[in-house]
């Protein structure tokens, strides 16, 4: 072997590696337009194009109250599934780490 | 026609002295260029961020992402500088 | 100097510093204006970034922490080594 990087202490070598380790465990997704997803991660590829299950999407609006006071507003959604663009993804992280 | 220079040759000139970078949104960089590479992905050192709102942040060291870069300055202090 | 021959110096060149930091505490700030706090484990051609014991901040308010966090790298504006 020509070098053996510190390979049992460090199994991430490159950032998607962090993905990789995440497959069959639900991840939390941030996503452009400050929309949030929580699912379980069913695959991906180099784009970061996600598949995701049993997903809990939060969207998070800015909203004017009575007084014309502006309050940011969530709102949830749940599906079954659902495919996400690679481009729209800013942060996937293991929820078990959240 | 020989002491053509290239864009990417003034830039190499610059490494080891000061630049200023200006971003094509509403943000600047200063500070002492170390290098680049291809994309004009540029290590800066001593770096001053220059916000929209007037604010500035100094960095010791970072990597500046060439994508959102829109002009550069040799020889540059930044904004404040350039306003006096 | 030809041209292309950029200088190769160890933490000087784009990559010469990314191995330079790789394992140290860095700060990282998207084009959003949100930043990331926490140690870099890696770093590709694409700028993906990961990162451990991660912290966001936005608008210099800390706003949660990830143990690991994976950051696609089109919306990172720089990595600064902390």
């Amino acid at each position: 072997m020509a070098e053996v990087d510190d390979g049992a202490a460090a199994p991430v070598s490159e950032p998607l590696d962090l993905v990789r380790l995440c497959l069959n465990e639900v991840v939390f997704v941030k996503l452009r337009g400050d929309r949030e997803l929580k699912g379980r991660l069913h695959a991906y590829d180099s784009h970061c194009n996600l598949v995701l299950g049993d997903v809990e999407e939060t969207v998070y609006v800015v909203d004017e109250d009575e007084e014309g006071d502006e309050m940011v507003k969530s709102i949830h959604k749940k599906s079954e599934m659902l495919f996400v663009r690679g481009d729209s993804v800013v942060l996937i992280s293991p929820q078990s780490s959240t | 026609m020989a002491s053509q220079l290239l864009p990417l040759e003034l830039i190499d000139k610059c490494v080891g002295s000061k630049i200023w970078v200006v971003m094509k949104g509403e943000k600047e960089f200063s500070g002492i260029l170390m290098g680049f590479d291809d994309y004009v992905n540029m290590v800066l050192e001593d770096v001053t961020e220059f916000d929209y709102s007037g604010n500035h942040t100094k960095l010791s060291k970072i990597l500046l992402n060439g994508n959102n870069i829109c002009m550069l300055i040799p020889g540059g202090e930044g904004p404040t500088a350039a306003a006096s | 100097m030809e041209n292309g021959t950029l200088t190769q110096g160890e933490g000087r060149d784009p990559s010469g510093f990314l191995s330079d930091i790789i394992g140290s505490s860095v700060t990282v700030k998207l084009n959003s204006g949100v930043v990331y706090k926490g140690e870099l484990q890696s770093v590709d051609g694409y700028m993906n970034i990961a990162l451990e014991k991660t912290e966001e901040h936005v608008n210099g308010v800390k706003k949660r922490s990830y143990g690991d966090a994976f950051v696609r790298g089109n919306n990172v504006m720089y990595i600064s080594a902390d």
